[in-house]
């Protein structure tokens, strides 16, 4: 019996010895070549040192794949001040809840004409459409549990590839250096989205995964200007670190609107940024922005925002939705481009990913 | 010294861990070995003990959630060194050695991150107000400090700094506060009940992230009671026990900010036998259950954990470790 305890005590030793040297399995990603808290290779395009492990790891944040939509009646988890991100492909109008993408960032969606990822960083606000079809090939993303300069750093699973949501790059992996076809996705207010969109479609909480969803996983990290899980460059413009404003990227530029200069609705033209001219609209409750091109900047836009989904009228007796679609007048059907990479985002992130960030008077 | 002295190093020894490194319960259980047994002036004690602290379970609140796609493993190596400087004071020493692994096995594949390494030690020291109470009681009260000697700068393979919770060590040194209180019956002399706490005052690691913030794990404390009988079983001396654990940790902060899910409130039942396999050495071994927990957040929280280890004693004094007359 006393040599069994014995055997017993060694056997555990050369257990703990051994644990080091797992078997190698299909699918099993060690810290190597594709998976753990790793990445396609070790180079990187961005600063290593400053890419830091989230602590849930690789796909600890699932990703979701075509989840269950639900009507928005039915949709009681949510509250008239819950934000939504829309998408809109033809008839299909779909509304994706910060509070399902809190506990989940990315969220895989096909529609009739399109497959997006919903990619969306509660630790930075910023929330976008990328395009999942590379080379004719379709893939999806997932999380890598990475964060960059507080940023989600999606993966895409075709390549294992890292990319840098608001860089809006690859920044490691055999795509590296590839930037993301992009879909502005507006943001807005449940309960705006709600009287606009009655008959819309939104994702609702079965997701296949047990999570609380009424909880928000951060505390007060969204209203506390002061609290950052990941390190953060001090400011040098006098802008709340977690005030939501809304941003144009170009390039190593961008160019950020604020709620306060929208309080009762307002529509303005801005043609001092990046050699464009920008059509903003905003309430206190959502911020757009459009690029106008030759057959669109001589009109006289008026804000017209009625909840309705109706946000512009024109000099030409035009209505334009939030999603720049023309829905009634001589120019129905026709569209108005979002401004090429526009979101909303935490302040801070945008100054910290992009320094020489100018900010709308 | 008595017997009295040698049935408290039953009720004690085979008593489960006080705490862990990590408010997510995924860290060393440093105390594994803390609180050696009272002995004689001059003894010197050695215990080696393996750890194996298995996380699937995952809560939200009071409630579990349905998913298993996470895994967080702890195996540890706990070597402690004890020395009775006189008949009231001890001092006794922990060195750790780590291995963690943290397993996601979602969407088909499995994604593993892990680090080993030598972890955090603690230095302890302990008195015992024996002669402030009746012959069949033992208070005693220790004061301590968790030494950072454990890496904190541990990278995946591909060289991505890996966050606190799976780092050897915590970068911070921590204050210890100790005491344990045992006692015996004459109605059966073989009985040891025996209690204990422990409050851990954490430090904080100013290094965190490259030196870009800090960190600090949840202070916590901890209360044990524990029942222990002694019986022969074909010739060799048995010490069965039941424990019941209650650990409360604090929310972790970063950068002075307090951080969500971490934290929480656990009660464990901790079945625990001890054997004496020579005059000096013993076999411990104990298996922790999770009977309740409450969780800041949503957390891993433990699933169970396995602890056995040896114990040796060397003192120029014969020890009588049956106390049955």
């Amino acid at each position: 019996m006393k040599y069994f305890f014995s055997f017993l005590i060694f056997g555990s030793f050369i257990l703990l010895s051994c644990s080091d040297s797992n078997s190698v399995e299909n699918n099993i990603n060690n810290g190597g070549n594709s998976g753990g808290n790793g990445s396609g290779n070790s180079t990187w395009s961005i600063d290593k040192d400053m890419v830091f492990d989230g602590g849930p790891g690789k796909d600890g944040i699932p990703a979701l794949l075509n989840p269950n939509l639900i009507n928005v009646i039915n949709a009681s988890f949510l509250s008239n001040n819950d934000l939504v991100l829309g998408f809109k492909d033809g008839d299909q109008i779909i509304a994706f809840p910060h509070k399902i993408l809190d506990w989940h960032e990315i969220i895989n969606i096909d529609t009739d004409n399109h497959s997006i990822a919903v990619t969306y960083c509660p630790l930075t606000g910023t929330g976008m459409g990328w395009n999942r079809i590379f080379n004719n090939n379709k893939t999806t993303f997932g999380v890598s549990g990475l964060l960059y300069k507080s940023n989600l750093i999606p993966y895409d699973r075709a390549t294992n590839s890292n990319w840098s949501q608001l860089k809006l790059e690859c920044v490691n992996g055999t795509l590296k250096g590839k930037k993301p076809e992009v879909s502005v996705l507006p943001e807005m207010t449940w309960g705006e989205w709600k009287k606009i969109y009655p008959q819309s479609k939104v994702v609702g909480t079965n997701t296949g995964f047990s999570r609380d969803y009424l909880k928000y996983p951060y505390g007060g990290y969204k209203t506390d200007h002061n609290f950052f899980i990941f390190p953060v460059d001090p400011l040098k413009n006098n802008i709340p670190a977690k005030e939501r404003v809304h941003v144009i990227i170009s390039n190593t530029n961008a160019k950020v609107y604020r709620f306060n200069k929208f309080a009762d609705g307002k529509v303005f033209v801005d043609n001092s940024f990046n050699n464009k001219t920008y059509l903003v609209v905003g309430n206190q409750n959502f911020i757009l922005t459009f690029q106008l091109d030759r057959n669109t900047e001589n009109l006289n836009f008026a804000y017209d925002f009625n909840n309705s989904e109706i946000i512009l009228s024109d000099d030409e007796g035009n209505k334009w939705n939030i999603f720049g679609e023309a829905v009634s007048g001589p120019r129905k059907g026709s569209f108005l481009q979002y401004a090429k990479t526009s979101m909303m985002a935490y302040y801070f992130s945008i100054e910290s990913f992009y320094p020489k960030v100018i900010i709308s008077n | 010294m008595s017997k009295f002295y040698i049935l408290i190093m039953f009720g004690l020894y085979t008593s489960p861990t006080l705490f862990s490194q990590t408010c997510c319960s995924g860290g060393i259980p440093l105390s594994n070995s803390i609180g050696l047994p009272v002995a004689n002036k001059g003894t010197l004690q050695f215990s080696l003990n393996y750890d194996y602290n298995y996380l699937n379970t995952l809560k939200s609140g009071n409630d579990k959630l349905d998913d298993q796609a996470r895994l967080r493993t702890t195996q540890s190596i706990l070597l402690n060194f004890g020395y009775s400087i006189t008949e009231k004071l001890s001092v006794e020493t922990l060195f750790t050695y780590v291995n963690q692994k943290r397993e996601i096995n979602q969407f088909g594949n499995i994604n593993i991150d892990k680090t080993q390494g030598i972890g955090d030690g603690v230095l302890l020291f302990k008195y015992n107000f024996s002669s402030l109470f009746k012959k069949d009681n033992l208070l005693r009260v220790g004061l301590g400090t968790k030494i950072p000697i454990g890496a904190t700068d541990k990278k995946s393979k591909n060289g991505i700094l890996l966050n606190a919770d799976l780092q050897p060590g915590s970068g911070a040194w921590d204050a210890i506060l100790w005491s344990s209180y045992s006692q015996n019956f004459s109605f059966r002399p073989s009985v040891t009940f025996y209690a204990s706490t422990v409050y851990r005052l954490t430090g904080t690691n100013s290094k965190y992230l490259n030196n870009s913030t800090t960190y600090r794990f949840g202070s916590e404390f901890q209360a044990l009671i524990n029942y222990t009988d002694q019986f022969f079983l074909f010739k060799t001396l048995i010490n069965p026990g039941l424990s019941i654990k209650y650990r409360k940790a604090q929310q972790d902060e970063i950068g002075g900010n307090l951080l969500n899910n971490t934290g929480g409130q656990w009660v464990f039942a901790v079945p625990n036998i001890s054997i004496q396999i020579t005059q000096k050495l013993f076999f411990v071994t104990k298996f922790e259950i999770p009977l309740y927990s409450y969780v800041d957040g949503t957390q891993l929280t433990p699933t169970f954990r396995f602890t056995t280890g040896l114990f040796l004693t060397l003192d120029k004094q014969k020890n009588e470790f049956f106390n049955l007359k």
